[in-house]
C-alpha cells in the first residue's frame, strides 16, 4: 500500500502542471454527489475522505481496488453494474463523470494527502442567514389583489379559531373605520381561548396524539388528555416555543421539583407551575404501542426508545430519522449509530403513571380505602352466589352500589417521564431487532450536527441521568439550524395550506427544498429574536399583504367542519379541558367497533356538543364523521392533512343522523318572522344572500322546510371552503 | 373526487402520465392503465381470521400421527411462539383424512369437499412465511405488507394503482364478521389518501354507512336537494374557476346519489335464482353468513369493483379460526360455515366467465403449529395448536393462474417452509404482477422515502410458476 501511495503522490505532483487532473475532477465529483453521506457521516461505514478510508472501505468491503475499476465497488456502484446503485434513489451520474471515476481508478487512484472537504452541507443543516430584505412582502414579490374585508374576517377567524365569525363580529369589523381595525381583529382572535383549541389541534397532529395505544389491545391511556390540555394552554399562553420544547423533552430534569406542601394546604404556585411543565413530557407516553405477552422488558424498552427517537426527529427537527432504525439512512446523513445514540437520550427514563397531588391527598385516599375493600368483599360474595339466586344477587348489587358511592375518589394521576434505576445500556440493533445486539452507544446527537452536548456520567449506570436535559437544550438552541425553521414552516402551512417547505416533517434530502429560503430563514430568525413567540409569527404573517390577498379556497379540516356545524346551529358547548368525551354513535357507526365496552359513552349529552379536540381519540376506531374528512392516522406524526373529496363525505353531510340533528337545531334557531333565509346565510356564510340566491332558497324552503335548508347550507362548498 | 394530488405527488407516485393526472384529479378511483397487461382485473380475498391450520386442510403431514405425543426431534430446530415453549410442547396428530381430487390429484382434507371439487383451478402454495407470531403482526403482514401499524393495505395499493371499473360503487369493499384483532388498519389506506381505504359493506338493505336519507326524505326530495345544491355550488365554482377540488365535489355528490341507488340494488339478493341461493347455501343457517359475503363478492366483481375482501370469523362474535383449543373441532365448525360458499363462488365465477379475470385468494394470517398449544400462562390445550407463521398455506384460483398444482412445501412436520419458500413480500409482489403492476414502481412518497407495498423486497418468481402451462 505504501508503494502505491508513493507512486500516487509522485503521479499527482508530476501531472499537476497540466490543469485539472483526474484527482481534482474526482474530488469535485465526490464533493457534489457523494460526501453528503460518505464523508464524516460514514454511511454504511464508508468514508470517501481519504485514500486510506476508501481502501479500508465500509461494510461491503473496500471501495476501490487501485488500477482495477472493474473490481472496484465504487465504480460498479456509480456505473450501476450490480445490485448496489449509487447515488441512491437518484438518476445515475452523467456518463462522462462515471468515465472520470473509471480512469482515475485505473490510473491507480491517486489522491494526495489532503482529505476531501469541506463537505457540502445540505441547506437545512446550515444555520439560517439573514436576507437583505426584512419583511414578508419584500421577500415575496408577486402580483396580488387584496381580499375584501368580509373574506378577511372569515379567513382570519377560521385560521386562528377553527370556527366561523359570528354575524355580529362580521358587522362590527365591517363598520369599524379605525385604520387599525384589522390589527385589532387579529389581536382579539389571538386572545380568544378558541385559538389554543385550533392551533393546539395542529400540534396534536404532529404529536400523534391519541387516548389509546392501538394494535390488538388498544389499551386506554387514561391520562393522555392532560397532555392535550397542556398543549392548548401552551398555545393560548403563547409559551415561548423553546420553552415548549424543553418542557416536553425534559421538564423533570430542568425544573426539578417535588410536590411537598411546605406548611401550606394547597400546592404552592411555583410547584404547581413546575408540575404543569412536566405534563409536556407526556409526549413520550402517547405513542402507538403493541401490548403483548411476547414483548418482554428489554424488547418493550427498545420499541419505546425507537418511538421516542422518531417523534423527536419528526416533531422538533423535521427529520424522518426512522429509516435509520434498521439500516443507515439511505438519503440523509443519519447513520444507524446516530439513530440509536439519539434513542439513548431516553435510556434511563420511562413512562409511568404517577400521582400529581401532594402526599396529604394520597393519605386522605388511603385512609378511606377501607371502603374500597368493602366493595371488593361484596364483589367476592356476589361471585360465590348460586347462579339462580336472583334475590341474593339483587341485594348484594344494591349493597355494592351503596358501598361504592362512599368510596373516596381516586386522586389525580398523570403519565409522565420518570427516571429508572440503574440506567440501561443502549445498543445498536441490527435490522432493528432487539434480540440482536450490535455496538453499545452513548447518547449523542447525529454526527452531522457536530459534537453536541457533553454528558458527564459515570460508567456504572448508577446515577440520576440528565440526558434529556442535554438533548432539550440542544434542540431548543439558536444554534440548531432546524428547530426554528421547522416551526415557522408549520405556522406558515397552517395559514396558507402549503408550507414554504412542502414536507414539514422532512427537511432532509428526500423532502422538498424551500420554495423561498430567504423568507423561511427570515421568519426563523424573527421567531428566535422575538422570544420564540408563536403569536408574534402569526401577527407577522397575518398583517402581511401576502396574507391579505385573494387566494384559492381551502377546505376546512375535519374538526373545523364538525365544530362549525355545531357553532352555526347554536349548539356548540365551549367548555374547555378535561376527560375526553366519548360521543354516542349511530347503530351503523357502531358496527365497525370490535368491542363496545371499549367505547364508554359520556352520559351527559351536552358533552357531545363540545369541540372536536375534546373528543376521545381511539386508535383502532376513528369517528366516521372526522375520519371521512381526513382526520389523521395517529400511528405516526402527521405533518399535513390531506383534503380528499370522496362520496362518503357527501353521504355523511346529507344523510347522517348527526348532521340531520344539527340541521334541525339550526332551523329552530331561526326566527321565522324576521327573514329566516337572511339569518341562515349570515350565520352559515357570513353574508346576505343575493337576490337570485334568495329566490332559489325561498322556492326550496317552500317545497321543503328550514331544517332542509340547514342541511343544504352544511353541504355548500362555500360553507366548507374558505377563501 | 379529488385528492388534491399535487403535481409532485403524481410524478413521485409513479403514475405521473399527463393523461392520468387529469383523470386522477377529478376522480381518484378512475380506472388507470396498468404497467403491463394484466391477467387479473379483480381480486376476491377470502380471509380466514385467526389463522387456519395448513395441517388440517391443504398440507397433509403423515409424520404428525407417527410422532403424536412426542417432542419434536431436535433436527427440526426451534421457533419462537406466542404462547407455547416449542421445546416443551409435543406433536399433535391430525384427525382429518386427505384424498386426491380432480385430474391433478391434488390432496385436500375432508374439511373442504366443495372446494376440493375445484382443485384443477386451484394453485396451493404451501410455503408462505413471515415472522409475525402474534395476530396483530401477522394480520398486518398479510394485509399491509409490514408487521407494524400505519402502512396502506393491499387493497388500497391496488386501487391507488389501478382505480376502479365501477362508477357507482366503492373500488375496495370489505365485508366483516365482527371485529378484527388488529382493528381497521387491515383495510385502511395508511398514509395513502383516504380515497383509497376499504369501504365496509354491511348486511341488509343499507350496506354503506349513511347510505339512507333521513326518514321523510324521499328520492324526489333528495333529487331536489341535490339539484338546488348543484345550483349553489356551481355559482360558487364560477367565482373560483379552475379549482379542481370544487369540481370534484360536484362529482362526488352525483356519485353519492348513484351509490344510494346502486348499493341497495347490489345488496338485493332477491333476484338471485333459487338454484344460486342453494348453491351458496344462502338460506342454511350454518353457511348463510359467509354465503351472503361470497355471493356479494361475485356481484361486486360483476359490477367492476376492483378489490373485495370477505372475512370469515372475527372477535366478539361466533369465533374464528384461532384453534388454540380443540383445533380439530374448531376447524370442523369453521369449515362447515365456509366450504360450501367458497365452492359455490368458484363454480359461479367460472360459469359466468368471471374466474379468468378474478383472482381468488384463500388464507389466514398464519398457519398453526405441529405441536400442541402449551400456553405458558396456563390454559394450554393438548388438543389445540399455536400460531405458526414460519410455513403455511395460501391458495389461489382464477386471475390467469394455472390450477391443479402445488407450489413449495414445508418440512416433514409442517413447521417451516423449506421448498420454494414464498415470503409475504413475494406473495404481494406476485399479486400486483398478476394485476399488471410492477411492485417496484407502485410507490408513494412519505416520511422521506418512496414507500411500496413490498418495502425493499419482493420477488415475482412465483408468477412464472403460477402461470406456466402444465
Amino acid at each position: 500500500m505504501s508503494v502505491f501511495r508513493h507512486v500516487a503522490l509522485t503521479l499527482t505532483m508530476g501531472l499537476a502542471a497540466f490543469g485539472q487532473q483526474p484527482e481534482d475532477q474526482v474530488r469535485k465529483l465526490f464533493d457534489e454527489s457523494c460526501l453528503g453521506c460518505h464523508g464524516s457521516a460514514r454511511m454504511s461505514g464508508l468514508s470517501l475522505s481519504t485514500r486510506e478510508s476508501m481502501l479500508a472501505g465500509g461494510k461491503r468491503g473496500p471501495a476501490i481496488v487501485p488500477g482495477k475499476s472493474s473490481e472496484s465497488l465504487l465504480y460498479k456502484a456509480v456505473a450501476h453494474e450490480g445490485e448496489l446503485q449509487m447515488p441512491p434513489g437518484k438518476k445515475p451520474l452523467a456518463a462522462d463523470k462515471i468515465r472520470v471515476i473509471r480512469q482515475w481508478i485505473d490510473s491507480g487512484a491517486p489522491f494526495g494527502t489532503k482529505p476531501t472537504g469541506p463537505e457540502p452541507v445540505w441547506w437545512s443543516f446550515r444555520k439560517p442567514v439573514r436576507p437583505a430584505a426584512a419583511s414578508i412582502d419584500e421577500l415575496t414579490r408577486t402580483e396580488r389583489v387584496p381580499a375584501d374585508r368580509r373574506a378577511l374576517i372569515r379567513r382570519a377567524t377560521f385560521d386562528l379559531t377553527g370556527l366561523p365569525p359570528a354575524p355580529a363580529e362580521v358587522d362590527a369589523f365591517l363598520s369599524d373605520s379605525d385604520p387599525n381595525a384589522y390589527k385589532k381583529l387579529i389581536d382579539r382572535l389571538l386572545a380568544s381561548p378558541r385559538y389554543g383549541e385550533r392551533w393546539g389541534r395542529l400540534w396534536l397532529d404532529v404529536a400523534r396524539y391519541a387516548d389509546t395505544g392501538g394494535y390488538e389491545t388498544d389499551v386506554l391511556f387514561p391520562n393522555a388528555w392532560r397532555y392535550r390540555d397542556y398543549v392548548i394552554r401552551s398555545f393560548n399562553d403563547d409559551k415561548p416555543y423553546d420553552t415548549f420544547i424543553r418542557e416536553q423533552v425534559a421538564a423533570d430534569e430542568i425544573w426539578q421539583d417535588n410536590l411537598d406542601l411546605n406548611g401550606t394546604y394547597e400546592l404552592p404556585e411555583s410547584k404547581r407551575k413546575n408540575l404543569d411543565r412536566r405534563m409536556g413530557t407526556a409526549l413520550y407516553t402517547l405513542g402507538a404501542m403493541p401490548v403483548e405477552y411476547s414483548l418482554f422488558g428489554q424488547q418493550y424498552r427498545a420499541e419505546w426508545q425507537a418511538e421516542s427517537a422518531n417523534i423527536t426527529g419528526n416533531a422538533f427537527l423535521g427529520l424522518s430519522v426512522q429509516c435509520a432504525r434498521c439500516h443507515d439512512h439511505k438519503f440523509d446523513p443519519i447513520s444507524q449509530r446516530d439513530y440509536y445514540s439519539l434513542g439513548a437520550f431516553f435510556a434511563g427514563s420511562e413512562d409511568r403513571e404517577v400521582p400529581i397531588v401532594s402526599q396529604m391527598r394520597i393519605f386522605e385516599y388511603t385512609r378511606y380505602q377501607t371502603k374500597v375493600v368493602a366493595v371488593e368483599e361484596l364483589r367476592r360474595k356476589l361471585n360465590s352466589l348460586q347462579p339462580n339466586d336472583k334475590d341474593g344477587r339483587e341485594t348484594i348489587l344494591r349493597q355494592i352500589g351503596e358501598a361504592y358511592v362512599k368510596t373516596p375518589a381516586m386522586y389525580d394521576k398523570a403519565n409522565l417521564l420518570v427516571h429508572t434505576e440503574p440506567v440501561p445500556d443502549t445498543w445498536i440493533l441490527p435490522r432493528g431487532d432487539s434480540m440482536m445486539k450490535g455496538d453499545k452507544v452513548r447518547p449523542a446527537i447525529p454526527a452531522v450536527f457536530g459534537s453536541g452536548p457533553q454528558l458527564d456520567e459515570p460508567d456504572n449506570g448508577m446515577f440520576i441521568p440528565r440526558r434529556r436535559k442535554a438533548l432539550a437544550e440542544w434542540l431548543a438552541s439558536r444554534d440548531n439550524p432546524l428547530t426554528a425553521r421547522v416551526m415557522v414552516n408549520r405556522i406558515w402551512q397552517g395559514h396558507f395550506g402549503t408550507g414554504l417547505v412542502g414536507t414539514p416533517n422532512d427537511f432532509g434530502r428526500q423532502g422538498d427544498k424551500p420554495s423561498n429560503q430567504n423568507l423561511l430563514d427570515w421568519l426563523a430568525l424573527e421567531f428566535m429574536d422575538h422570544g420564540w413567540s408563536v403569536k408574534y409569527i402569526h401577527r407577522l404573517i397575518m398583517n402581511s399583504d401576502a396574507y391579505k390577498s385573494r387566494r384559492n379556497p381551502q377546505r376546512l379540516d375535519a374538526e373545523s367542519i364538525r365544530d362549525s356545524i355545531l357553532a352555526v346551529s347554536g349548539a356548540l358547548n365551549t367548555k374547555m379541558y378535561g376527560q375526553p368525551v366519548v360521543t354516542d354513535l349511530s347503530k351503523d357507526e357502531r358496527e365497525a367497533m370490535r368491542d363496545l365496552t371499549m367505547w364508554p359513552v359520556t352520559l351527559d349529552a351536552a358533552e357531545s356538543d363540545r369541540r372536536s379536540i375534546y373528543l376521545f381519540v381511539k386508535r383502532s376506531f376513528r369517528l366516521p364523521m372526522l375520519d371521512t374528512f381526513d382526520a389523521p392516522d395517529t400511528t405516526e406524526s402527521c405533518p399535513r392533512r390531506e383534503a380528499s373529496t370522496v362520496a362518503p363525505q357527501a353521504l355523511a353531510l346529507m344523510n347522517s343522523d348527526w348532521t340531520y340533528r344539527q340541521a334541525v337545531r339550526f332551523a329552530a334557531r331561526l326566527d321565522p318572522s324576521k327573514d329566516p333565509i337572511g339569518q341562515a346565510w349570515q350565520l352559515a356564510l357570513g353574508r346576505a344572500p343575493d337576490s337570485a340566491e334568495r329566490a332559489r332558497a325561498e322556492e326550496y324552503v317552500g317545497r321543503n322546510d328550514l331544517g332542509r335548508l340547514g342541511l343544504l347550507l352544511f353541504n355548500m362548498s362555500e360553507f366548507l371552503y374558505v377563501n | 373526487m379529488s385528492i388534491e394530488l399535487s403535481r409532485r405527488q403524481l410524478l413521485l407516485s409513479g403514475l405521473g402520465f399527463p393523461a392520468l393526472a387529469a383523470a386522477a384529479v377529478t376522480n381518484p378511483q378512475a380506472a388507470k392503465q396498468p404497467h403491463f397487461p394484466a391477467t387479473a382485473k379483480s381480486v376476491i380475498s377470502l380471509f380466514m381470521h385467526g389463522g387456519p391450520s395448513h395441517l388440517e386442510t391443504f398440507d397433509p403431514k403423515p409424520a404428525l400421527n407417527r410422532l403424536n405425543g412426542q417432542h419434536v426431534p431436535p433436527s427440526f430446530g426451534s421457533v419462537q411462539l406466542q404462547f407455547s415453549k416449542f421445546e416443551e410442547s409435543t406433536v399433535l396428530g391430525c384427525r382429518r383424512t386427505f384424498r386426491k381430487y380432480g385430474q391433478s390429484g391434488l390432496e385436500v382434507s375432508d374439511l373442504f369437499p366443495h372446494v376440493a371439487e375445484h382443485v384443477d383451478d386451484i394453485a396451493v402454495i404451501r410455503s408462505i412465511h413471515h415472522d409475525g407470531f402474534t395476530h396483530t403482526a401477522a394480520l398486518n403482514w398479510l394485509n399491509n405488507g409490514w408487521s407494524r401499524l400505519g402502512r396502506p393495505s393491499v387493497g388500497s395499493w391496488v386501487v391507488y394503482g389501478l382505480g376502479s371499473e365501477s362508477e357507482n360503487l366503492p373500488a375496495f369493499v370489505v365485508m366483516l364478521e365482527n371485529g378484527i384483532k388488529s382493528g381497521p388498519s387491515v383495510y385502511s389506506s395508511g398514509f395513502l389518501p383516504a380515497a383509497y381505504q376499504g369501504t365496509l359493506l354491511r348486511d341488509g338493505p343499507a350496506p354503506i354507512l349513511n347510505l339512507k336519507p333521513q326518514r321523510g326524505m324521499t328520492e324526489s326530495n333528495q333529487r331536489d336537494m341535490l339539484d338546488t345544491l348543484r345550483w349553489f355550488n356551481e355559482r360558487h365554482l364560477e367565482k373560483n374557476v379552475g379549482e379542481t377540488s370544487l369540481e370534484a365535489r360536484l362529482a362526488s355528490y352525483e356519485l353519492a346519489f348513484r351509490m344510494q341507488i346502486a348499493a341497495p340494488e347490489l345488496a338485493d339478493l332477491s333476484k338471485e335464482t333459487p338454484a344460486t341461493r342453494t348453491l351458496y347455501g344462502l338460506d342454511d343457517p350454518a353457511t348463510g353468513s359467509f354465503a351472503s359475503k361470497c355471493l356479494m363478492a361475485r356481484r361486486l366483481v360483476e359490477r367492476g369493483v376492483r378489490f373485495v375482501q370477505c372475512w370469515s370469523g372475527g372477535t366478539g362474535g361466533e369465533g374464528d379460526w384461532d384453534g388454540h383449543k380443540q383445533c380439530d373441532k374448531n376447524h370442523l365448525d369453521m369449515a362447515a360455515k365456509t366450504d360450501r360458499p367458497i365452492g359455490a363462488l368458484l363454480t359461479d365465477l367460472k360459469s359466468r366467465g368471471l374466474l379468468d379475470s378474478t383472482l381468488v385468494i384463500w388464507g389466514g394470517e398464519f398457519g398453526r403449529t405441529p405441536v400442541c398449544d402449551g400456553n405458558m400462562n396456563g390454559g394450554g390445550d393438548p388438543d389445540g395448536r399455536d400460531h405458526n407463521p414460519y410455513g403455511f398455506t395460501i391458495w389461489m384460483a382464477g386471475g390467469g393462474i394455472r390450477g391443479g398444482q402445488v407450489i413449495g412445501n414445508t418440512d416433514e412436520i409442517g413447521l417451516r417452509a423449506i421448498e420454494d419458500p414464498v415470503h409475504v413480500h413475494d406473495l404481494h409482489a406476485s399479486i400486483l404482477h398478476l394485476m399488471g403492476i410492477d411492485h417496484t414502481r407502485l410507490t408513494y412518497p412519505f416520511e422521506g422515502r418512496q414507500y411500496r407495498l413490498t418495502d425493499v423486497a419482493g420477488k415475482t418468481d412465483l408468477v412464472k410458476r403460477l402461470k406456466t402451462k402444465a
